[in-house]
């Protein structure tokens, strides 16, 4: 299993310019690594939306790669978008399952199949053609220059240790900037730098 | 009753880019035409409230989206429309069709205002889908007008600027089967 640096760190070297969306366990240790606007936190948001919103904005911007740091029992919630992304051809989506077999947010308490769901199943029966899973980080840290790479859909399978995350709020006392605005307010001010970046995409 | 065609021409001169949504009887003209449409991408969703999250990604990437769904698939996607489209102040146009909508104005005259209760609400001769639409978008703050006929088409353009000046979603709630 990887810890959240181990997870992070590596990603947020390779990610390049492209579009980072995270959510629960990951939306502050995320933020230590990078300051970007083009990074969304999907907290404060619907439940288990997180790789919707980040597909909507992949369909949006083909020419830019949309990196969506998905928790399991978040995709839980929505296993017919596996289905859509396909169905979609989003090939600059990049949908990372982050199993660590937990809801860490309410106190770790164990998801639905935890120890058994096996997303890289799903993602093969949904259509995903690129697959990847990965336990330990130096395969990890050997294989993303590869994931990253190439056309999409892509789902990679992360396994990571528990954490101790407690509730994310959005206000000014949170540390990390894309949290410390409202949701309209980041989302208003992500639309305008990709509007910016790419005029004409 | 509306012709898909025009609510189609009528997105169109709205810019729309995107339309995402699941079909039913009502809708299924307007999902044939966008199917083979060169201007306009359909998604198919395999669940409503993936509709309305993935439009507020397309806004975001500054595409200019529509939701075409039920009113029974707009109540499944409750948290995602609250927790994207309204918690983002999305100026989204959504096209809800109003499934059990013609039982609903004979209840009414019937009932003159009296309040839903569980035996109405189990009625066979009435669809409880229709009983609670308008009362549920208003209460998760979604203003709606009524797409009745062709001669309402011209909405879809007003909801759009309505929808801007406020930067808040609108929703026409289409009353009949397209043709």
């Amino acid at each position: 299993m990887l810890t959240k640096h181990e997870l992070l760190e590596p990603l947020a070297r390779l990610r390049g310019n492209a579009v980072v969306i995270t959510c629960m366990g990951v939306t502050r240790p995320w933020a230590s690594y990078s300051e970007s606007e083009l990074d969304f936190a999907s907290a404060d948001s619907a439940m288990g939306h997180t790789a919707d919103l980040a597909l909507g904005i992949a369909l949006a911007r083909p020419q830019r790669k949309v990196i969506c740091l998905n928790g399991d029992g978040s995709m839980l919630m929505t296993l017919g978008t596996l289905v859509t992304a396909v169905q979609a051809a989003a090939k600059n989506f990049f949908l990372f399952v982050i199993q660590n077999d937990i809801y860490e947010i309410t106190g770790n308490q164990p998801i639905p199949g935890a120890g058994q769901v096996d997303f890289a199943a799903l993602a093969r029966g949904a259509g995903f053609s690129r697959i990847y899973s990965f336990d330990d980080a130096n395969s990890y840290a050997t294989s993303l220059p590869e994931v990253l790479s190439g056309a999409g859909p892509v789902l990679a399978v992360v396994k990571v240790e528990p954490g101790s995350e407690g509730p994310i709020s959005r206000s000014e006392r949170e540390a990390s900037n894309y949290l410390k605005v409202s949701l309209a307010d980041w989302g208003r001010r992500m639309r305008r730098a990709l509007n910016t970046r790419d005029p004409t995409n | 009753m509306a012709q898909a065609r025009l609510i189609l021409e009528e997105l169109k001169r709205n810019h729309v880019t995107h339309v995402i949504g699941l079909p039913d009887n009502s809708s299924a003209m307007l999902f044939s035409l966008l199917s083979t449409d060169q201007d306009i991408r359909l998604v198919s969703v395999t669940r409503e409230g993936e509709a309305f999250a993935i439009a507020a990604g397309l806004w975001i990437g500054g595409k200019v989206p529509v939701v075409l769904v039920q009113n029974t698939g707009f109540f499944e996607s409750g948290d995602s429309f609250r927790g994207t489209i309204t918690r983002m102040r999305v100026p989204l146009v959504c096209l809800i069709t109003y499934r059990g909508y013609a039982k609903l104005v004979g209840w009414r005259l019937e009932a003159r205002g009296k309040a839903l209760d569980a035996e109405t609400l189990s009625r066979a001769d009435l669809d409880s889908a229709a009983l609670i639409t308008e009362a549920t978008l208003k209460a998760w703050g979604l203003p709606f007008d009524f797409l009745h006929a062709d001669e309402d088409v011209a909405r879809i353009s007003e909801d759009f600027w309505k929808a801007k000046e406020s930067e808040e979603p609108f929703a026409l709630l289409i009353t009949q089967d397209m043709t």
